[in-house]
């Protein structure tokens, strides 16, 4: 606004900053006024995400900074070798349509948005290199791209089959492949005693997650799902350490608040397990709608917030490679990602989700081109409908338009889980 | 109780384990010392050719019993064998294969291998999934070994030397004794071809045992027949090892410190007793699962120990954000 201001002519660049800026701020108060206070201890997370998408401020000025597409390049390695993991999953709709030039009009807007980002090269923490896993079609794809615009992307094979033990051993060798090559960028040895040490860093920050995610299977929900989706959304590219701080005192303060019975939904609001493809910043269209129509979000399955907490690393011997082995495991075979032949486990883990966190149902988003959520839609429809779980299916993108119509499909719902509820 | 529940499931097991198992290894190797006599019904490698072993292994009173003639074998004496079998049976009935996991004298001495390995900063090998499905099965015919060559001698097919011929063969034989000062054992008998076959492979296999134990965590348990005879009974044990495959995410921790390489603890999520034929019943497991609840130690029923976040936050270091491992 300042260059408006001294007459000059707004740059695509400036112009793209403003844009995002404005997504941002709606989101963020939407978030801080929209609902009932929310604790103070989400001021600190407030700021970041203005800081960083306002005011384009960079956290990692002096680090390198290694970027990653998704959530299988282990991030304890990354940090053992003194890098800094940010991941480039982009929720912005600004940067969607940049993404429009480059793909077909139908692709996934998640993956439109990343390559949007990254084609404008407008980013305030730039990664000096890129980790591609090849996960689902459109990911993979976007990995070459990316590399076209000049960025150093190297992909790490994904196997898409996960019970057979080739995948296993394959999954080992890949991230064995990753850690050599990042290590030769960066000029360091990956040693045991760094590795252990990121690994119980990265473990501390998800039992903070575990922590406050089991403040949710209380009667009393101390915090909102959109709050949590912004804590763990953070986690994205934040520094780890102000991190941690910040989801200590977040822990502390909803220990009080559960304590205080102060609860975030209404008094009757459903409980509801979120599920499908991920709500990234300020991407939280469908999250706000839910708990706008007076539900209140209690977990989630989705890759960007349960699924890169849930699972911890156990090893034996603290040896490199044992270590390496252990991660290779955990980020392969406890994912639950919709890429794989089989969907067993992310159909377990949501029937777990809805029974420890007491839910009422499950609301399914899948993103208009996201066509493996859209393909596994059916299947777990049924698992819900066998397990007697009442489920909602929707689809949406990053567009600002159709609210009204999904709020109405969200609205009779939640509306639907109260009367049973009531009849119960 | 509430508070003695969680002292439990965060237990420290690896400190346990080890004090437990030097306990066993005095009772069962210096036992005589001390005028301990536990019978000779034990269901684990404490073996018979230490003089002053304190509970003998099961395997050599049954091979000697095995190698009566057929007649002798269904008749009076049969009182004495199946007393020795009962025995055997209730000892193993209680403990389940944690006999394996905490008294073994022959299991205990492979993890002080792994521990001195440990300490060179050694890294331990595994085999791949094809061998260890091929590997497993030679228990099975050294159980045959154990239980068809005394009874051949007994029918006459055999000769004599055939009677104990696992012992001649069991690296237990030879080690054992070691610990009280005994190298008897370690010459080869020439007089007999049988002998001289049974005594080098025995011979053979001790060296085996030693050097496999130093680069396989649990080299020789993979191989061993007394596991075999526990499995044919373990579904009848009064200890448990259970599994909730509902709460299991399939991280695989578990089976990432496994020692026997069981890839059911982690992929099986069907089955509700999860014991499998190799397994020690260690319980590093359950130590080791993320999960609450997704693993459990029970007895008739009742968890015993339980893997909890809580454990396992606190057993891997990550209850703070420095991070240090109880290890
Ligand atoms: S939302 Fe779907 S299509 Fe998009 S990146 Fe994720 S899995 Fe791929
Ligand atoms: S030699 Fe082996 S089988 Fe025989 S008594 Fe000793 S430990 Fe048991
Ligand atoms: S399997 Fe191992 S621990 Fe068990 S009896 Fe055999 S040698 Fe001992
Ligand atoms: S450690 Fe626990 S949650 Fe992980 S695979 Fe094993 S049993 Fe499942
Ligand atoms: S399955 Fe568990 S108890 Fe059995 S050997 Fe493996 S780690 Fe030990």
């Amino acid at each position: 606004m300042s260059s408006l201001q001294s007459h000059t002519i707004e740059t695509p660049n400036e112009k793209q900053n403003r844009h995002k800026a404005m997504e941002a701020i709606k989101v963020l108060n939407t978030l801080k006024e929209g609902f009932k206070t929310p604790p103070k201890a989400m001021d600190y997370f407030y700021n970041l995400f203005e800081d960083v998408y306002c005011k384009q401020k960079a956290l990692h000025d002096d680090k390198v900074k290694v970027g990653t597409m998704c959530i299988q390049i282990p991030s304890e390695i990354i940090y053992a070798l003194d890098g800094v993991p940010i991941r480039l999953c982009n929720g912005f709709y600004t940067d969607d349509e940049i993404g429009s030039d480059f793909l077909p009009q139908k692709a996934c807007p998640l993956v439109k948005a990343s390559v949007g980002h990254l084609a404008s090269k407008n980013l305030t923490d730039k990664p000096d290199m890129i980790y591609s896993p090849t996960t689902c079609d459109q990911k993979t794809k976007a990995g070459t791209l990316i590399a076209s615009f000049g960025y150093d992307v190297v992909d790490v094979d994904f196997p898409r089959t996960k019970e057979s033990e080739i995948s296993r051993e394959f999954f080992r060798r890949s991230i064995r492949e990753f850690s050599a090559d990042l290590s030769l960028k960066m000029g360091k040895k990956l040693s045991k005693k760094k590795l252990k040490a990121s690994i119980s860093k990265i473990g501390y920050a998800q039992s903070l997650y575990h922590r406050l995610s089991d403040f949710r299977k209380n009667r009393t929900v101390p915090i909102l799902g959109n709050d949590m989706f912004l804590v763990t959304n953070a986690f994205f590219f934040d520094k780890i350490d102000n991190w941690i701080d910040a989801c200590e005192k977040l822990v502390d303060e909803l220990e009080q608040r559960v304590k205080d019975d102060i609860h975030a939904g209404g008094k009757i609001s459903p409980r509801i397990v979120y599920t499908g493809s991920p709500p990234i910043f300020p991407n939280y269209k469908i999250p706000i709608i839910i708990e706008d129509s007076d539900a209140i979000i209690v977990a989630d399955e989705t890759c960007s917030s349960n699924r890169m907490f849930n699972d911890r690393v156990a090893v034996d011997e603290w040896f490199v490679n044992d270590m390496i082995d252990s991660l290779a495991d955990k980020y392969l075979k406890a994912c639950t990602c919709p890429i794989f032949s089989k969907n067993n486990d992310r159909i377990r883990r949501i029937i777990e989700l809805v029974k420890s966190h007491n839910a009422d149902g499950v609301i399914y988003q899948a993103f208009a081109g996201c066509t493996v959520y859209e393909l596994e839609q059916r299947s777990v429809l049924e698992a819900m409908e066998k397990a007697g779980i009442s489920i909602l299916y929707i689809e949406s993108d990053y567009s600002p338009s159709q609210q009204g119509q999904l709020s109405t499909r969200v609205e009779a719902f939640v509306e639907s889980l109260k009367i049973k509820n009531r009849n119960k | 109780m509430k508070k003695i529940r969680e002292f439990i499931n965060k237990a420290d097991i690896r400190k346990f384990r080890f004090w437990l198992q030097l306990f066993f290894f005095i009772i069962f190797i210096y036992g005589g010392y001390f005028a301990i006599n536990l019978g000779n019904s034990i269901p684990v490698f404490s073996c018979g050719f230490d003089r002053e072993v304190g509970g003998m292994c099961y395997f050599l009173p049954l091979q000697h019993q095995l190698a009566r003639p057929l007649d002798v074998l269904l008749s009076a004496a049969s009182i004495s064998v199946l007393i020795g079998f009962v025995t055997f049976l209730l000892w193993f009935i209680v403990f389940n294969k944690a006999w394996c996991g905490y008294a073994c004298p022959l299991g205990t001495m492979q993890d002080w291998i792994t521990g001195l390995r440990k300490k060179m900063g050694i890294r331990f090998s595994t085999y791949t999934q094809p061998q260890f499905e091929k590997l497993k099965k030679i228990k099975y015919i050294m159980l045959a070994l154990v239980i068809l060559s005394p009874m051949a001698v007994g029918m006459g097919l055999l000769d004599r030397e055939w009677v104990t011929a696992f012992c001649e063969i069991c690296p237990g034989r030879m080690i054992t004794p070691l610990f009280v000062g005994d190298i008897s054992q370690w010459s080869l008998d020439f007089s007999t071809k049988t002998a001289m076959i049974l005594t080098s492979l025995g011979l053979i296999f001790t060296g085996l045992f030693l050097i496999g134990s130093f680069f396989k965590k649990r080299f020789f348990c993979f191989f061993c027949p007394m596991s075999a005879m526990h499995y044919i009974f373990s579904d009848a044990a009064l200890l448990k090892l259970k599994k909730d495959g509902d709460k299991c995410t399939k991280c695989g921790d578990c089976y990432a410190v496994c020692d026997m390489q069981i890839k059911d603890i982690a992929d099986d999520v069907t089955s509700t007793n999860i014991l499998r034929d190799d397994c020690i019943l260690c319980l590093k497991c359950v130590a080791a699962c993320p999960e609450d609840d997704a693993l459990h130690f029970d007895i008739l029923n009742m968890k015993l120990f339980t893997s909890t976040k809580g454990g396992f936050e606190k057993r891997m270091g990550m209850q703070t954000p420095k991070g240090t491992t109880n290890e």
